[in-house]
């Protein structure tokens, strides 16, 4: 007898077993770290605290965005399938703004929960994950706590996720998660790279499904870079992530989605929590997605900010590699955790570790301008060389 | 924090001093805007359509945590743009309201991600769920999903939860989900008989897990009504879930939680969930430690209306000749002798809308949540005539 409301629900059954841990998101590691409840931060009492270390969007969303929530507070005590506009309508919107159909969709809480749902939809004992090292986390967390392997392909000398290995590693591979441009190293690939590493790794393992997040999306300048989004929706096995978290501004209110064909969409729209986009949500991301100008300003003054930051580093001979987001990836010759706590103590919050290069480099998020004057000055004081014994100053890049 | 109209619009200046330099609530329209945010009746999902489909509270959350949302886009609006740690706030001030510990408490999006979790955690391919039919589908739509199997029970001939059937039912099951009141009969099993179920289950099936909804706990009337979180933190095979979605108004926020042994809970948590960072909202988080910080009086008057509404709801359909169960939630499920889905579009046709159907008696029940009384009142005039119609008819 069947007790459920919900076609999709019937079907394929989904490899998922065993006590199980979801990481929850590493970006709220952080905001858990450092941020709100009284007694955590790393920050003394009395200190302004400059957070650049979540990759947020350190001016959050836009007017419209803001007007549309508050438009939607008669409507709070609605689910979101009664609200007007409906979570429908976002996916619609989603839809129209690809010129797609919304069978090529799903959203999430956060791209943070498809990630999560891709771990559990198409990995198993047998077909494990690839993934770069350094890279975002939440795959890889999923993954361990599910007990299916894992294999981190270190990045190149460039910080770039290096491809070749990436490609021999995902033969029999479950799942390949592709993160371009890459948190937290910055790095992109171009479109035709990216191409051609989804056409071998096709040709070797085509079962296997090769999830592209493109967090960053909004952020890249590089102009070989280009969105696998059409990619996608010729590809069997291939989709893509996208967030409002980033450069939108949204990180708070949770929305993420998908973008693939509709057969590779199946498992991840079984496996996604129902009414999982709040009704101020579902409001504010369709007031973004309407609003393509405030992304054009977010992304120029992100490039402003992120050249200065990056000379200001450099004026101390710590090299950044070559950014194409709203975070650097800097060498600063000593422990990530060492330079924390130092930049924690005068108000600078910067990101957390990052095996294997957490004895020297540290993931600088990209604030306002102003936030980064200060903290240059911080960081000034924090990496300033030490005086020889005769008073010349260390060569620029003998940190490393 | 002003609970008052004009403390909502002043709440909303202060809080967001930088949001006004900004321009974007220094409009008069969008003063306008606030005032009618803090009026009583929910916006429809069209003009003039009365929703009585889905239990939600019409009145929404009122202004207090409104205020609060508000003050929590921080300044100049950027705290949407944050990730938020607020969940480990709310965990505590959840723990503080119900006498717990943090380590007791877990969040959701909603309570469907609690549902999922302990289905996920508790039930197998040989350790079934325990449902009654008809019951909330969410933990069922997961097991079928997952290829757990899935074990109905009916209900007695009141549309109650059949304990003695209910605890043959769980002996070697993995999840017994019990929803009480329960989704969609409404009707209630008293406290003390289901302490002496838990009792049962537990020496029975001792590996057996009871997930216990109280989504709508706040709108039971009968004398014996006991929350079970109490017996949920001692017990590892008992866990109680909570929800803002009913009572609190905030269906739209996606906020719930579970309470339980800490064992138990860290289980949920490690498999999905956490302090909530990942699938909760900023404004939700603030959204909840509003309302829970609030005065009882918010839960019980929420509760004396919606009595009234369902007293004079209930009599309508009772003095028609048509039978509802006794209901002890914010919604009632009634025999109109006809199929539910003829109903609801003739219903629909004059603006209103009740539920879907509820498999096996969507051939003569029918669900209808209760909006405000106005609408209520509105309501039962359609219903009279599109009920009328049919009979003539036939």
């Amino acid at each position: 007898m069947s007790v459920s409301r919900r076609g999709f629900l019937r079907g394929t059954v989904l490899p998922l077993s065993g006590t199980v841990v979801a990481a929850r998101g590493m970006e709220a590691y952080q905001a858990e770290a450092t941020q709100e409840r009284s007694g955590r931060s790393l920050v003394p009492p009395g200190v302004t605290e400059i957070r650049i270390s979540s990759n947020e969007n350190p001016l959050g969303p836009g007017k419209a965005v803001l007007d549309a929530i508050l438009g939607k507070f008669p409507e709070a005590g609605r689910y979101p399938f009664n609200s007007t506009p409906n979570d429908g309508a976002l996916t619609a919107a989603i839809a129209s703004k690809f010129k797609i159909k919304s069978e090529n969709i799903v959203l999430g809480g956060g791209s943070q929960e498809i990630l999560k749902n891709a771990v559990r939809a198409f990995t198993t004992p047998s077909r494990g994950l690839v993934t770069g090292a350094p890279s975002f986390e939440n795959c890889p967390g999923v993954a361990k706590k599910l007990g299916h392997p894992i294999k981190e392909i270190k990045v190149d000398s460039m910080f770039r996720l290096d491809l070749d290995p990436m490609i021999d590693a995902a033969k029999g591979a479950g799942l390949v998660f592709l993160n371009n441009p890459n948190n937290p190293t910055a790095t992109v690939h171009g479109a035709k790279v990216v191409a051609d590493f989804v056409s071998r790794v096709r040709r070797s393992s085509p079962d296997t499904v090769i999830l592209i997040d493109e967090a960053y999306h909004d952020y890249v300048t590089d102009p070989s870079y280009q969105s696998a989004i059409a990619m996608a929706l010729e590809t069997p096995n291939v989709f893509v992530t996208r967030t409002f978290s980033k450069a939108y501004g949204m990180a708070g209110m949770r929305v993420g989605y998908a973008i693939g064909r509709a057969e590779t969409m199946k498992p991840l729209e079984k496996l996604k929590m129902p009414y999982n986009v709040s009704v101020f949500g579902v409001a504010a991301a369709i007031a973004a997605l309407g609003d393509g100008k405030h992304i054009e300003v977010e992304r120029e003054r992100n490039t402003k900010v992120r050249a200065y930051t990056i000379k200001a580093l450099d004026e101390f001979g710590c090299k950044a590699a070559e950014s194409q987001a709203n975070f650097l990836f800097v060498d600063i010759g000593r422990p990530a955790k060492e330079f924390r706590e130092a930049c924690a103590k005068q108000g600078v919050v910067v990101g957390r570790d990052f095996p294997p290069f957490e004895k020297t480099h540290v993931r600088i998020s990209i604030g306002t301008m102003e936030e980064m004057q200060k903290a240059a000055a911080v960081f000034r004081s924090v990496l300033r060389p030490v005086p020889t014994s005769t008073g010349a100053r260390i060569e620029e890049g003998s940190w490393r | 924090m002003a609970l008052t109209r004009r403390g909502f619009v002043q709440a909303a200046g202060i809080g967001a001093a930088g949001a006004f330099a900004h321009g974007w609530i220094g409009a008069r329209g969008r003063e306008n805007a606030l005032w009618s945010a803090v009026e009583p009746t929910l916006h429809a999902v069209e003009s003039g359509l009365i929703v009585l489909a889905s239990n939600e509270n019409p009145l929404g959350p009122g202004a207090r945590v409104l205020n609060a949302v508000k003050a929590a886009f921080g300044d100049g609006g950027r705290a949407p743009g944050r990730y938020s740690n607020a969940g480990r706030d709310l965990i505590d001030a959840i723990a503080k309201k119900q006498g717990v510990k943090p380590e007791n408490v877990v969040l959701g999006c909603g309570s469907t991600q609690i549902l999922r979790s302990a289905t996920h955690l508790f039930t197998a391919k040989d350790k079934p769920l325990v449902g009654t039919i008809p019951t909330y589908e969410e933990c069922a739509g997961y097991a079928e999903m997952m290829g757990h199997p899935v074990r109905p029970v009916a209900l007695d001939a009141d549309f109650k939860i059949d304990l003695g059937k209910f605890a043959e039912a769980a002996k070697g099951a993995g999840l017994v989900f019990l929803c009480n009141p329960n989704n969609p009969t409404a009707t209630y099993v008293g406290a003390r008989a289901t302490r002496e179920y838990f009792a049962r289950v537990n020496r029975e099936s001792p590996d057996t897990t009871i997930l216990v909804d109280e989504a709508y706990f706040d709108y039971v009337t009968d004398p014996d009504h006991d929350t079970h979180i109490p017996i949920a933190v001692e017990n590892p095979r008992i866990v109680v879930a909570r929800t803002f979605s009913k009572a609190y108004g905030m269906a739209g926020l996606r906020l719930g939680y579970a309470i339980g042994h800490k064992d138990t809970i860290k289980k949920m948590a490690d498999w999905d969930g956490g302090t909530g960072t990942g699938s909760l909202n900023v404004l939700a988080l603030h959204a909840g430690l509003a309302a829970i910080q609030q005065d009882a009086s918010f839960t019980a008057d929420e509760r004396a209306r919606n009595k009234a509404v369902r007293d004079f709801t209930m009599n309508w359909f009772a003095e028609r000749g048509m039978k509802p169960t006794d209901s002890q939630a914010n919604f009632m499920f009634v025999h109109i002798g006809r199929p539910a889905k003829e109903f609801r579009e003739a219903c629909r046709k004059k603006g209103i809308a009740v539920a879907r159907d509820f498999p096996p008696f969507e051939k003569t029940h029918c669900r209808l949540s209760f909006g405000t009384m106005e609408e209520m009142k509105k309501a039962v005039a359609v219903f009279g005539d599109v009920l009328g119609k049919k009979a003539n008819a036939a």
